[in-house]
């Protein structure tokens, strides 16, 4: 379904991805996991063809994306629709006056009827438990509550991929717990998932297979989750866990150490 | 909700425009008093919590105007408060009542270009977004600085910059977002909508404040 190939990228001359090839087939749970800065947010950017690649290319279901053809309006409306994107920070993703407006703007794009518009939102709004933010405007939500209506925003155009930037960042425990099992029953009705996370213990949760980007941009693994969370001198490598990292038994119990002192 | 008196968004955005025109050309403390009054009154069908929204907002402007201007000639600063005052509050009124999608629809419908009605959004749902973060960054402020302390106003020349770097990226990414749930700078039009009886006094009030205005200047002449 997504195909990047050899595909390298950067900033006005500030390397962000280096050479990166990844395949990712419909349904699958997929994690991308790195240091700070390493190109996560840069390649998930990609995936949703708000940049595309300097050098290589990017297939998305057998077909090259590029910016001449994200040109085409109809083209690009489409491809939108099949792909999702949950931003880093929900703040620059919300931009209208209510939570329903907000949610109703992806399906207005698609020229939906106002009737069938308000089915889908009302639906989301009960589903995601946001029934009492309808008429509140998005900018004085708290952290959490913008992040649930961002998320709110893309399935409202039922994509069939569905693109996080570190959802799970700033979530107090029990909303991150709600958010994970949310992702896993999403993936499980057959949407394909692209998570980038630093969260070791939940990663194993929302994903199967894991990414691990490098200081350098290019890709240092791209593996089993369960297996690269057995393999410490990877993720030390990948800034993941301190040196202090450890796992009881074998068993997937992960614990971490304050080191302030 | 007062859904069942809503105005057409089309009339609702011309009249609004045309009365913040009329207002700011008048020299007639009669023809601003009773724009005042009219002003008032329409708020006064909103909702309480939408008039102590609205008020809170033009009450701190027309104070803020009125110290300005307190110096000069006490005639011309009453009279520019007011104008302040109505202003905003006619404009404020505005997205309370109306929805935002519609205004752009409105917009749409007088063939206003896509991309003016694009640089008009962006600026308008980014000033609410910049206005939070300005007001992060001033506490953030007031927390790192305790008391009295000159290096605050330098500080305040740094948010300032900061604001413009952080405005022009947030920008950008607000518009990726859009990009991305399907919007390609193109504005929908507004559904068809009947005028009302609302609608038709909403028309005859207007058009009776425009013929007010040419009235009284022709009697002051
Ligand atoms: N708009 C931009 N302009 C210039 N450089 C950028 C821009 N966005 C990112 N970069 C640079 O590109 C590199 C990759 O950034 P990216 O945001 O993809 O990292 P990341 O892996 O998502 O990091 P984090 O974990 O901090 O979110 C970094 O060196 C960053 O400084
Ligand atoms: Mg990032």
């Amino acid at each position: 379904m997504i195909e990047i190939n050899d595909v390298s990228y950067s900033y006005l001359g500030i390397r962000a991805l280096s050479h990166i090839s990844i395949k990712i087939e419909a349904g699958e749970a997929v994690a991308i996991m790195g240091p700070n800065g390493s190109g996560k947010s840069t390649l998930l950017k990609l995936i949703n063809g708000l940049i595309f690649p300097d050098t290589g290319c990017y297939r998305f279901q057998g077909q090259e994306i590029t910016e001449n053809q994200l040109q085409d309006p109809i083209f690009a409306k489409k491809f939108h629709q099949k792909i999702g994107f949950v931003f880093q920070n929900s703040d620059t993703q919300l931009f209208c006056a209510d939570v329903y407006d907000e949610i109703a703007f992806g399906p207005r794009q698609m020229g939906l009827s106002e009737s069938e518009i308000g089915k889908r939102v009302n639906d989301l709004l009960e589903l995601m438990q946001l029934d009492a933010f309808h008429h509140r405007s998005p900018y004085h939500l708290s952290g959490g509550e913008k992040r649930k209506v961002a998320i709110a925003c893309v399935l409202s155009m039922n994509p069939e991929v569905l693109v996080l930037d570190e959802p799970i960042n700033e979530l107090d425990p029990r909303t991150q717990r709600w958010l994970v099992d949310f992702l896993i029953r999403l993936n499980k009705s057959g949407k394909t998932l692209i998570t980038s996370t630093h969260n070791l213990e939940l990663v194993p949760e929302i994903s199967t297979r894991s990414i691990l980007f490098d200081e350098n941009h290019g890709i240092l693994a791209d593996m089993q989750t369960q297996k690269m969370l057995l393999n410490t001198d990877l993720l030390i490598k990948a800034n993941l866990v301190d040196e202090y990292y450890h796992i009881h038994d074998g068993e997937d119990h992960v614990h971490f150490h304050d080191h302030i002192f | 909700m007062n859904q069942k008196y809503q105005i057409h968004p089309v009339l609702k955005v011309i009249f609004t425009f045309s009365l913040v025109i009329l207002l700011s050309f008048s020299h007639n403390f009669a023809f601003v008093m009773t724009i005042l009054v009219y002003t008032l009154f329409s708020l006064s069908l909103m909702k309480g919590n939408q008039i102590l929204a609205i008020l809170k907002i033009s009450l701190w402007v027309s104070l803020f105007t009125f110290i300005i201007l307190l110096p000069s000639n006490k005639y011309s600063s009453v009279m520019i408060t007011v104008k302040v005052f109505t202003t905003v509050t006619t404009i404020n009124m505005l997205p309370h009542s109306t929805k935002w999608s519609s205004i752009t629809g409105a917009f749409k419908f007088f063939n206003i270009p896509d991309i003016f009605i694009l640089v008009l959004d962006i600026a308008i749902k980014y000033i609410v977004m910049l206005g939070n973060h300005a007001l992060q960054l001033i506490w953030a402020l007031k927390l790192r600085s305790i008391g009295k302390n000159r290096d605050k106003y330098q500080s305040l020349s740094g948010i300032a910059g900061n604001l413009f770097i952080k405005s022009v990226e947030m920008s950008k990414e607000m518009y990726s977002a859009m990009e991305c749930r399907g919007f390609n700078g193109k504005y929908i039009t507004l559904e068809k909508k009947r005028l009302s009886m609302v609608d038709l006094l909403y028309m005859l009030i207007h058009i009776g404040i425009v013929i007010l205005f040419f009235y009284i200047g022709k009697i002051v002449e």
